[in-house]
């Protein structure tokens, strides 16, 4: 038995003097903003390089989680038109990316939350996303393995409950984008390392990589963790992200349990079933930057611990892998999307954090309409960098990101 | 990962105790014609290092003091880096 | 089945029966049977389903590295049978199985693996789109092994313990025992881990000779003897390591014995060097059919022999790959096990001596073949073998297969503490190559097998750990490395991965059914890396994660690419190394928040209480959550709240008014004795963070409060800010030495002037005016006068030791006024209708001193301070499009909108902070953040409240504060 061999991605190939557009990373940002490119707007002529191979990095690594429940009317937006778009690239990529609708529940563990999560779910309607508050009877009768007695630590007041979320499965996403953008003349470089990108006259010109120079009029820098490194490697420009490791973990499969994902602030955590049956639990960062993505002991203990009190049948389950990968934080935790900014042709998108996977879809739609036309959408306006200097941080949080006493 | 941090008070202890304080930048710059520019710069503005690079830490659950460390960004170990490195590290 | 009761290597007591309940049946074990031998004892071959296909599974290798014995225990799923003990009474349930093990109803998907080739659920069932939701359900139906009820207690009592040692050695067969005697001999603190229940490894069940006509067991008892008697050794058995991290730290949980205090507790320890010696297991031969039950690793059947009293079957067949394979065939015969055949892969190699004792018992040995098929529908009845080329078949009848390719050394502690392996054509094992910092391997994972060897091994390592603890010398070290050297080295290892097999039901990773057929399809499909097969065919990421694919996936990669070295690198094993309860990490479990001085009689008093933030407090004092009554009573005569959760703290010292000018933006050199002084902090974005009071309480001597929240970071946050300067100040955090009483209403001064003997006139205390004096000669006090609430208000600064006794007092004063306790909630009502805000309600992380109103606080003159947040609040101060914080009245009286709502038009301007239906004004009065040009009084605000639908509410903008505008009350 010997199988034909017929790469999703296309064969290795060797790599042109020349591109239109050179995209810097091969994870979800990247292959969507490729995609789009070479489907919308007809630009094919485009090299995605990867230093490891696709997915490796924060594509594959997120426990996968999407919703539309951001705090501020720039966010909600671009969030609603990413989970929009999963059924539609299903249908598109003809690669079933296992969206699995079932709702998010935020749990809210003080009347203070309650008024938080009020805001949220008002700008969300505001906006058309359905999203209520339910009170802790409510939340349980969805969840039956919740704990709502008062002898927890934080006592469950209630809950967001976000219909239109749910878990789409994220390699399939990578892969199924791969195969789309590859179909379309899209190039994808594996084990090809970007080391530097050349200016002249303000403009970008080329891209040097392990594997030789490459011309290209246009540069997207869309590293996930690594974007800050390589843009202040690259280029000097210096960018207000911290990068953390996160961590994530999944319990051995068992059968159905948890029809939703159940998430809660107080308890930094959050839970959720995937299609194979195990628990994805995860959201701890350790405070302070590093690009290791190394698990620590402290965090699946304190997992433990929160789980045991939230949702105590799971203490009968065990835990039996954890992962780390890379967040890269910004101050006011929403991303940075910018372009021809200092330097013609040079394109950033990075500062996602922890939600770069949720918006993947529609960052990629947009960024690839920013770079066909050299002009901002204006759903993209309200990220870009300048912000930090005029003292206008996005709201995307209540309250301060804590990880430098500065934030 | 265990992060281990040598205070310069109360010595090597549980990385758990401390507290990040950023990339070094140097000493807060004078109000006077500072520009939107570079105040953002010192503010927000980071090296975002994936290698050895000068950090400040506070030993919160302990003496509470502010100091320097050299740490690898990418295996989170603490370095004593010599004189001549020193200046690499700070560029 | 009778056991043997004979052998000392027994682990078992067989006049001990146990009695346990298997499918609603009661059935017998012995004493120190795990489920998995009591099980196998009585004749139970098929332990449960395979997740995909619902093959029948069994007992394979004894230390429960895959889901094949998985079961449900007293209602915990995936129970690992192979290596938890027997207990009296205990339930046990087959899993992933419709009816039962033995007569699966879904045993027929075993023949439509053609149907589900590798990924093959991202290209099918999401066409039409309407498939997919019902695809869905059916899908998770079928996955999961196991089930848990969401209203499941997990019974049990679980701890924690958290050591610290010199050095740690995991594992505790001879290697890791010699090296925790060399090490404890240097007099250094050792710690020995050892996952089985007792100590031996891999000499304590076997019978070969050490030497001097010493076996392999009894060396084994003579070592644990010895690791016994050193007082400095602590030995902790039946634990596994689940993680080890850099500056060795190493994670792990031990199952209790009978009369330990716990059945589970988790460990963490922190030592200053470690050895690994966790040997080896067994690398699975893959063939047709290799997992079928009746199929069994050698060391499980040998161990079912001499630990646990019984024969693994009748008539075997034996396939494998290294000495301990005819070790274990030899053994067994003697014990009465017939063998059909033993086909050994290796042409050569073998130890002589073994091969006589063979041919002297006249068994059937076959160089250079292998099994290819076990025959059998549900356990084995025949085996194929055939040779390496696959060009000569034959067929033995037989119960039991013994099937074993080879060893794999139990790298996880080395790599998941980023411990590299490089792969080792002599030994075919990915050896040790690169070890994290004071980190030492020894015994079979380096490649050793004989047992001088080992020790010798073991003895270095610790010799070498006890070097990193600074003890010892280099020379000793050295003499160490030459004993082991003249011993004999690492021995030449199969590297036959498969059999000549096409693959379609040979199983390189047993819970997800992966076959090597899925294997080539994601390698056609371009998925060429180990890593990204695992992703793509799920091998390695079942319940055992990479207990059986483990080194067999990248050595299969490698072949069947055909790569010309085996630079593949096995797929990255992840912590935890054993699958663990989440009880077991979750340990004793501890309720983690404060509570004031006066908690205790504040509940007594009726108090409802809630966590907010670090602390527990009083919310409400009835039932009445609009606080009704708390309210007016503090408006109309005198309440009284337990404010002991404000930051408080004292900075003193030559610098300390510099230190407050930097993080104040008021100019703190004007703080005067006796007065209070309100002022703020911001970030350096002008984000303001905190407000509270300063004042002097002497010659560069200050007394200050924060808000509750911001008190665990504020000494921190003032030295942060400050770090560069060399300053000499000193900061004391009394937020916990110190409690608050706050006494506020029209006839606050008259319950005072009860209890204390000062003058408390307007004249002589007036408002914002701050005295200390001491209570009956005793009691130092610190005392404000305030207007947080608005009205009369007196804060009292009291040590918490004090406290009770203090507010016992002003309770008895206040009972003619009838005094009335009034929380937190009363509190934010109060202070909303006098539009005093609270950080966090009025403001959120972007909004600046200016936006919400406290830009008088901020003194512009003083660069020279480099005030935190002054250079931003310059820089913002003209931006027209900020929010900026208004004070709203309902339109048409109708009722508060809810906190959180929206202001609108047909975007989002604003939202709506805090808003009351105000008992005091007799109307509805809220605060809201909006965007500026909303701001003008009379603006009408359009109101989105959640759920409203098409409806809006509105209100105008107006005048702040609602209450008493020109503050009469609180001066009064």
């Amino acid at each position: 038995m010997f199988f034909k061999r017929k790469p999703m991605w296309g064969k290795k190939k060797k790599l042109k003097s020349s591109y239109d557009v050179v995209i810097i990373g091969g994870g979800l940002h990247s292959l969507a903003t490729a995609y789009f490119l070479a489907k919308d707007h007809g630009i094919t002529d485009v090299a995605v390089l990867e230093k490891n191979y696709i997915g490796f990095g924060g594509a594959g690594r997120n426990t996968a989680i999407v919703r539309a429940n951001q705090r501020t009317q720039y966010n909600v937006p671009l969030y609603k038109e990413a989970l929009d778009l999963w059924p539609i690239l299903t249908k598109d990529l003809d690669y079933n990316l296992m969206f699995n609708n079932c709702g998010n529940l935020n749990l809210m563990h003080s009347e203070a939350a309650m008024t938080a999560a009020r805001m949220t779910i008002a700008t969300a309607q505001f906006h058309g996303v359905e999203s209520h508050l339910i009170d802790a009877k409510q939340a349980k009768e969805m969840v039956p393995a919740l704990n709502i007695s008062e002898d927890i630590t934080f006592p469950i007041h209630g809950a967001m409950f976000h219909p239109p979320g749910g878990v789409v499965r994220h390699d399939a996403v990578v892969w199924g984008l791969a195969r789309g953008a590859a179909k379309r003349g899209v190039e994808i470089h594996q084990e090809t390392e970007a080391l530097g990108i050349g200016i002249q006259n303000g403009k970008v010109t080329s891209v040097t990589t392990s594997r030789g120079t490459i011309n290209c009029k246009q540069v997207l820098i869309s590293a996930g963790g690594y974007s800050a490194s390589l843009i202040h490697g690259m280029l000097g420009i210096k960018l207000p992200i911290s990068v953390l490791t996160i961590q994530a973990m999944v319990t051995q499969p068992v059968k159905p349990l948890l029809n939703h994902v159940v998430s809660s602030g107080a308890y930094h955590a959050y839970a959720n079933q995937t299609l194979k049956g195990e628990i994805a639990t995860g959201a701890h960062m350790d405070p302070w930057p590093n690009y290791t993505t190394l698990t620590t002991a402290h965090y699946i203990k304190h997992q433990a611990e929160a789980l045991s009190e939230f949702l105590p049948c799971l203490r009968g389950l065990r835990f039996m892998r954890i992962w780390g990968g890379l967040a890269d934080m910004t101050p006011d935790m929403a991303p940075i999307m910018d372009g021809n900014n200092q330097i013609e042709g040079f394109f950033m998108d990075c500062g996602w954090g922890y939600f770069g996977f949720k918006s993947c879809s529609a960052v990629g739609k947009y960024m690839s309409e920013f770079m066909a036309k050299n002009e901002c959408p204006d759903i993209l306006k309200p990220f870009a960098l300048k912000r930090y200097e005029e003292h206008r941080l996005m709201g995307e949080t209540a309250v301060v990101v804590n990880y430098t006493p500065d934030n | 990962m265990a992060l281990i941090i040598t205070c310069p008070v109360c010595g090597k202890r549980n990385g758990y105790e401390f507290k990040f304080g950023g990339e070094e930048k140097g000493p807060r710059p004078d109000e006077t014609d500072l520009t939107p520019k570079a105040w953002c710069d010192y503010v927000h503005m980071n090296h975002c290092v994936a290698g050895v690079q000068k950090e400040w830490w506070c030993h919160k659950d302990g003496c509470g003091s502010w100091f320097t460390i050299y740490r690898d960004t990418t295996t989170n170990l603490e370095r004593q880096v010599q004189k001549a490195d020193h200046q690499e590290a700070e560029k | 089945m009778n056991r043997f009761n004979h052998l000392p290597t027994l682990k078992i007591d067989t006049t001990q029966k146990i009695s346990f309940i298997h499918k609603r049946k009661k059935i017998y074990g012995v004493k120190g049977d795990t489920i998995a031998t009591a099980l196998f004892s009585n004749g139970i071959r098929i332990f449960g389903r395979s997740l995909k296909y619902h093959r029948p599974r069994g007992l394979y290798s004894l230390d429960g590295e895959s889901s094949n014995t998985l079961m449900e225990v007293d209602g915990i799923p995936n129970v690992r049978c192979e290596n938890t003990l027997l207990k009296e009474g205990m339930v046990i349930k087959e899993q992933n199985v419709k009816g039962s093990a033995e007569n699966d109803i879904l045993g027929f998907l075993d023949k439509l693996d053609w149907m589900m080739p590798a990924g093959f659920y991202y290209t099918v069932m999401h066409k039409p789109a309407k498939l997919w939701p019902i695809a869905m359900k059916q899908i998770r139906k079928a996955a999961g092994l196991g089930e848990i009820s969401p209203e499941f207690k997990m019974p049990g009592k679980f701890d924690e313990i958290f050591l610290n040692t010199d050095v740690c050695v995991i594992g505790g067969g001879p290697a890791g025992m010699m090296a925790a005697v060399s090490a404890a001999k240097k007099g250094l603190r050792v710690i020995l881990m050892e996952s089985r229940p007792w100590l031996g490894g891999c000499f304590e069940f076997r019978s070969k000779e050490h030497q001097n006509r010493l076996s392999l067991h009894e060396r084994a008892a003579q070592l644990s003897k010895e690791v016994e008697s050193l007082k400095n050794i602590r030995v902790f058995t039946h634990a596994s390591v689940v993680g080890t991290y850099n500056n060795n730290l190493v994670t792990g949980f031990q199952i209790g014995k009978e009369k330990d205090a716990f059945d589970e507790r988790y460990i963490e320890l922190r030592a200053k060097s470690v050895v690994v010696a966790t040997g080896c297991t067994e690398r699975p031969l893959i063939f047709d059919n290799n997992e079928r039950p009746g199929v069994m690793q050698a060391g499980c059947a040998l161990r079912l022999a001499k630990t646990y009293g019984q024969l693994p079957g009748k008539k075997a067949v034996f396939s494998i790959g290294h000495d301990f394979g005819l070790e274990t065939a030899l053994e067994l015969h003697d014990l009465g096990l017939s063998i059909a055949c033993i086909a050994d892969i290796r042409d050569d190699g073998q130890d002589p001596a073994l091969l006589k004792k063979i041919a002297d018992k006249n068994i059937l040995l076959l160089k250079g073949w292998v099994a290819v098929k076990a025959h059998g529908r549900k356990v084995v009845k025949q085996v194929s073998l055939s040779t390496i080329d696959g060009s000569v078949t034959r067929k033995f009848s037989c119960d039991l297969l013994v099937a074993s390719a080879g060893m794999t050394p139990v790298t996880g502690p080395i790599t998941v503490a980023q411990g590299k392996l490089k792969y080792d054509n002599h030994t075919g094992f990915f050896l040790p190559d690169a070890m994290p910092e004071k980190m030492h391997a020894a015994g079979r994972i380096i490649g050793l097998d004989d047992p001088l060897s080992i020790e010798a091994s073991g003895k270095l390592a610790g010799l070498k750990a006890a070097f990193d603890c600074e003890n010892g010398s280099i020379q000793e070290i050295g003499q160490a490395k030459k004993d082991l050297e003249n011993l004999p080295g690492p021995v030449r290892g199969t590297k036959l991965v498969t059999a000549p097999v096409k693959g379609r039901k040979s199983f390189i990773c047993f819970d997800e059914d992966a076959t090597l057929k899925n294997i080539k399809q994601a390698i056609a499909k371009g998925f060429d890396v180990p890593e990204l097969i695992k992703r793509f065919t799920a091998t390695g990421l079942g319940p055992g994660q990479g207990g059986i694919p483990g080194h067999n996936l990248p050595l299969y990669v490698a072949k069947y690419q055909a790569l010309p070295d085996i630079s593949i690198k096995p797929t990255n094993v992840r912590p935890p190394l054993v699958p663990t309860l989440i009880s077991t990490y979750a340990g004793a479990g501890h309720q983690m928040l404060k509570i004031t001085p006066m908690d205790e009689m504040q509940r007594k008093d009726g108090g409802v209480f809630r966590n907010i933030g670090v602390w527990q407090r009083a919310r409400y004092f009835s039932n009445d959550f609009s606080c009704k009554n708390e309210i007016e009573n503090v408006r109309t005569n005198v309440g009284m709240l337990d404010g002991s959760t404000l930051g408080k703290f004292r900075i003193f010292g030559p610098d300390a008014v510099k230190a407050l000018q930097r993080v104040y933006v008021s100019d703190m050199s004007k703080v005067k004795e006796g007065r209070i002084k309100y002022s703020a902090m911001c970030t350096d974005d002008g984000c303001v963070i905190d407000d509270g009071v300063v004042v002097k309480q002497g010659e560069n001597d200050f007394y200050f409060t924060t808000s509750t929240a911001r008190a665990g970071q504020t000494a921190e946050w003032i030295r942060y800010h400050t770090r560069y300067d060399g300053w000499n100040f000193a900061i004391v955090n009394l937020t916990d030495a110190m409690g608050v009483i706050n006494i506020s209403g029209p006839n606050a001064r008259k319950v005072l002037q009860k209890v204390l003997d000062i003058d408390l006139s307007n004249e002589a205390f007036g408002f914002s005016e701050y005295k200390e004096f001491k209570i009956q000669d005793t009691v130092p006090v610190k005392a404000m006068r305030l207007g947080f609430m608005g009205e009369l208000s007196y804060e009292l600064h009291v040590p918490s030791s004090y406290m009770k006794s203090v507010w016992l007092m002003i309770k008895e004063a206040g009972r003619e006024f009838n005094i009335q306790n009034f929380g937190v909630e009363a509190q934010n009502v109060l202070r909303m209708e006098k539009c005093h805000i609270i950080l966090g309600s009025e403001s959120e992380q972007r909004t600046n001193l200016l936006d919400v109103g406290l830009g008088f606080l901020w003194d512009r003159n003083k660069p020279e301070a480099k005030t935190v947040g002054a250079v931003a609040l310059r820089q913002a101060e003209k931006d027209q499009t900020r929010l900026k914080l208004v004070g709203f009245k309902m339109e048409n009286n109708t009722r508060a909108p809810r906190d959180g709502s929206l202001i609108v038009d047909t975007k989002v301007r604003g939202y709506v902070c805090t808003a009351r239906d105000s008992f005091s004004l007799k109307e509805a009065v809220g605060m809201a953040l909006v965007e500026a040009p909303l701001s003008k009084i009379g603006t009408r605000l359009e109101i989105f409240e959640d759920e409203c639908g098409n409806n809006r509410i509105y209100g105008m903008v107006t005048q702040m504060p609602f209450y008493d505008p020109d503050g009469k009350r609180m001066k009064m």
